[in-house]
């Protein structure tokens, strides 16, 4: 009797020191959507559940939301996110299989910034042709020159050509 | 007519260095003379790796172009050379 009530106490305790999902969003400050979200995602799961099914989390909540969200803004998607989270909790990773991880999103981020500039000066290409004098529709450069351009690809890709075609 | 090789390795990578001095000892068994080689870091290198289409280190670039996004085994290297090599002689034949 006397260890059962000890055992209830403990429990009271560790959930008393335990925080609800308003306030981990809160103190995290995403929204309670987003760790719901996270969850289904597999990159956040709450430490217990009550009786009545509310999400119990711990301090660890906390800091692992400020790890996605970090990680988030280096421009890592969340399955990318989930890698580095199993290779904190794995012990047989070491620092260096982070750095790799880090090393190939750098060359990702890198590869896409080159397509967007690539992509920003063949508009501002475009941009520059436009006189801006009113024409219809017809006359507009920037939607010829569109049309122009994809009629050169055109030979470039037969393959492509004929099915856009209906070509078999 | 010298082949030029590349590789792209990330600074401290154990894996990228014991792959990389394995593949430059077969490309100097086969032909010193004829084969420039260069270790390139791919932190220092990033546009040029960008430029190759280098997705993750080690890569191997030959004369320019991205061959081995990731090591190859020797005997792939190998063979790859080899091809490179014959090809130049017959173009070099060919010229004269």
């Amino acid at each position: 009797m006397h260890d059962a009530l000890q055992v209830h106490r403990g429990k009271e305790a560790s959930t008393n020191s335990m925080l609800t999902i308003g306030k981990v969003a809160e103190r995290a400050q995403v929204s309670a959507d987003s760790i719901r979200f996270y969850e289904r995602e597999g990159l956040i799961s709450p430490a217990r559940k009550t009786d009545s099914g509310y999400r119990l989390y711990t301090e660890e909540a906390i800091r692992r939301l400020g790890f996605i969200k970090h990680a988030q803004q280096c421009g890592f998607s969340l399955v990318e996110i989930r890698e580095l989270l199993d290779l904190r909790n794995d012990d047989e990773s070491c620092c260096d299989d982070v750095y790799r991880v880090a090393i190939e999103k750098k060359l990702q981020l890198e590869t896409k910034i080159k397509a967007l500039n690539s992509m920003s000066r063949a508009l501002s290409g475009l941009i520059e042709i436009c006189s801006r004098d009113k024409k219809s529709l017809e006359e507009c450069p920037i939607l010829g020159a569109l049309e122009a351009g994809l009629e050169r690809r055109e030979p470039a890709h037969p393959k492509l050509a004929s099915k856009q075609r209906g070509i078999s | 007519m010298n082949i030029l090789i590349e590789v792209f390795s990330a600074p401290g990578c154990s894996k990228c260095a014991e792959g990389r001095e394995a593949l430059k000892a077969v490309a100097e068994e086969l032909a010193k003379d004829r084969v420039t080689w260069r270790d390139l870091n791919v932190l220092d290198e990033m546009d040029y790796a960008v430029e190759l289409g280098v997705m993750a280190p080690p890569s191997i670039a030959i004369d320019g172009e991205l061959v081995f996004p990731a090591l190859p085994t020797p005997d792939r290297f190998r063979d790859e050379l080899i091809r490179r090599l014959e090809r130049g002689a017959s173009n070099s034949s060919g010229r004269r």
